[in-house]
């Protein structure tokens, strides 16, 4: 009896899944985010440290990019079989 | 037998198969000579750029921490926000169009992804040979190629930073950049994206490749969508040249039962995606047409007509005839053009000038000693033009409406928002409705064409 085997897909393509859509969406939700709130009125409003301009657009992208990031992972996680298809020759 | 379910197990019952170098043998044609052309302008166009000057500025400068984008006379604002959607959809437009005339025009000839993998893929040749020194040299020992291997990466990663460097002189004015990064005084924000820009490219470019274009474009992944029976493909004439087969120079092929190809598999080589194009049109096929010229080199060698491999649409092999203006292209061509006259049209009568009424929530009106409505407003002014403007204000919509202290002028500077604080004094017999809309009209004493009027609200007691 054939074993029926899945076909992983390769490791690049299962590390890009998961970090390039997590980078483009946190690009987006950055552009979108700071167009709307000036880091400086940021600052004021929520007694952060001074920082330049871009510094707060750089760690705000990078906090988002975590959060698409474990988005992208769980939903890899979740998309593993739940059923073990492969059966031994019986 | 029973075999275990080990994920990425390398014994041989396993699907998976490590990703094995594609080694892009060089081809010589027009289609790369058109394909340099596109390097040369489009490199050319990305590291000039930002070194040009307009009125004492950068002429491109997308000025994020001041929260305006330059390009060359014309200045934009957040407000403008707007312009940038509509050219985002006239991008998406014009590669759908292109898309359904010839293909992935875009991913052969004009894609930064395969302009800089071109560039980086001509420096491995020039260090390390051609494909099969370069096959050769992966397969020696570190002790023999360790030279080779240093002297291509460091040139990439040179490459890399100066590229790293020019994109953040997109963002910061490049004179001062240069010297400063090279001085190690720019900010630490600055340094932190030309690190990461370059290190973006060295990966793509030097490592990634043709992955990128697999793996992790989207355009790949839906442009087959927009490629019909009409459309112009890179396709390999099977009528013309199966079977396949060698044969000597000057034997009559057809009288062996051959077609004209000769199984030299160059085209498979040439290929940056690796992939064999007379299994027709595949995925991976990123439209280069290498193969093309490649083929069309072997043909002439063999005195055969050229264009085994060519542009051609399906209904055209099928012995159809080509259909270049059809619903498809016509609706896309015209879609593109109106909106690229609606986009230059509201550009360029765009008016400068941006005005907001806030009135003061805190009361809703207040009598004066003399017995007048008051109503307490901030108005904000934004000049986005380049100089200076002092404008005229006119209040109507009232009866007689009176501005608190005369002020009737506003001066504000160029890039600059003004908040004056107003108030409006009405005589109550005047008032007709509790709720009266006024209007604000601001125009520049230097240029009349400069015109804006912005409406508020004017609120009173009841009225009987």
């Amino acid at each position: 009896m054939d074993v029926v085997k899945e076909q992983k897909s390769p490791r690049i393509q299962r590390i890009i899944a998961v970090l390039w859509p997590s980078f483009i969406m946190a690009s987006i939700g950055t552009i979108l985010f700071f167009s709307a709130f000036d880091p400086h009125s940021l600052i004021d409003c929520g007694d952060l440290p001074d920082i330049s301009r871009l510094g707060v657009y750089t760690i705000g992208f990078f906090l988002l990019w975590a959060i698409t990031l474990s988005s992208c992972l769980l939903t890899c996680y979740f998309q593993r079989p739940c059923h073990n298809t492969t059966h031994c020759g019986d | 037998m029973s075999t275990p379910n080990t994920p990425d197990s390398n014994n041989s019952d396993s699907l998976y198969a490590k990703r094995e170098k594609i080694y892009p043998r060089q081809v010589h044609g027009i289609f790369a000579q058109l394909r340099m052309l596109g390097v040369i302008s489009l490199m050319g166009f990305f590291y000039g750029t930002p070194w040009l000057q307009w009125d004492g500025r950068q002429a491109v400068l997308f000025d994020l921490p001041g929260r305006q984008f330059h390009i060359l006379g014309i200045t934009f604002w957040p407000q403008d926000f707007f312009y940038l959607a509509v050219l985002l959809i006239l991008a998406a437009l014009a590669l759908f169009f292109f898309t359904a005339l010839a293909g992935r025009l875009w991913c052969g000839f004009a894609c930064p992804q395969t302009v800089w993998t071109e560039v980086f893929l001509w420096i491995e040749r020039k260090v390390e040979g051609g494909r099969p020194q370069q096959i050769k040299l992966d397969k020696t020992d570190l002790k023999h190629k360790w030279l080779k291997k240093t002297t291509k990466h460091t040139i990439w990663l040179v490459l890399s930073l100066f590229t790293g460097i020019t994109f953040v002189g997109f963002f910061t004015p490049i004179h001062e950049l240069w010297v400063n990064f090279f001085t190690f005084s720019l900010g630490p924000w600055e340094n932190f994206w030309v690190y990461f820009y370059a290190f973006a490219t060295y990966g793509n470019a030097g490592w990634m490749r043709e992955q990128v274009c697999i793996y992790m474009c989207p355009y790949a992944r839906f442009q087959s969508a927009m490629i019909d029976a009409d459309t112009f493909i890179i396709a390999y004439d099977e009528k013309r040249g199966d079977p396949r087969g060698s044969r000597k120079k000057n034997e009559d092929h057809r009288e062996k039962g051959l077609g004209d190809c000769i199984d030299c598999s160059i085209c498979v080589q040439v290929c940056p995606t690796g992939i064999d194009i007379r299994d027709g049109l595949q995925y991976e096929c990123i439209g280069c047409a290498a193969c093309i010229d490649a083929c069309d080199d072997v043909m002439k060698k063999m005195d055969y007509p050229s264009g085994l491999i060519r542009y051609t649409t399906q209904n055209a092999l099928e012995g159809k005839l080509i259909h270049l203006l059809r619903p498809r292209t016509i609706i896309y061509a015209s879609i593109l053009m109106i909106t690229t006259i609606m986009l230059i049209a509201s550009i360029s009568t765009r008016i400068p000038l941006e005005v907001d009424i806030i009135r003061d929530r805190n009361a809703l009106y207040r009598e004066t000693d003399e017995g007048l409505i008051e109503n307490v407003y901030i108005l904000k002014v934004i000049n986005m033009d380049n100089i200076k403007h002092t404008y005229d204000m006119r209040i109507s919509g009232i009866k007689d409406i009176k501005v608190g202290d005369n002020i009737s002028t506003i001066t504000v500077n160029s890039g600059e928002i003004s908040s004056l604080p107003l108030r409006l004094q009405v005589d109550p017999a005047n008032l007709t409705k509790r709720s009266s809309k006024v209007f604000f009209t601001l125009s520049a004493q230097d240029a009349p064409e400069i015109r804006l009027e912005q409406d508020g609200r004017f609120l009173g007691p009841r009225t009987r």
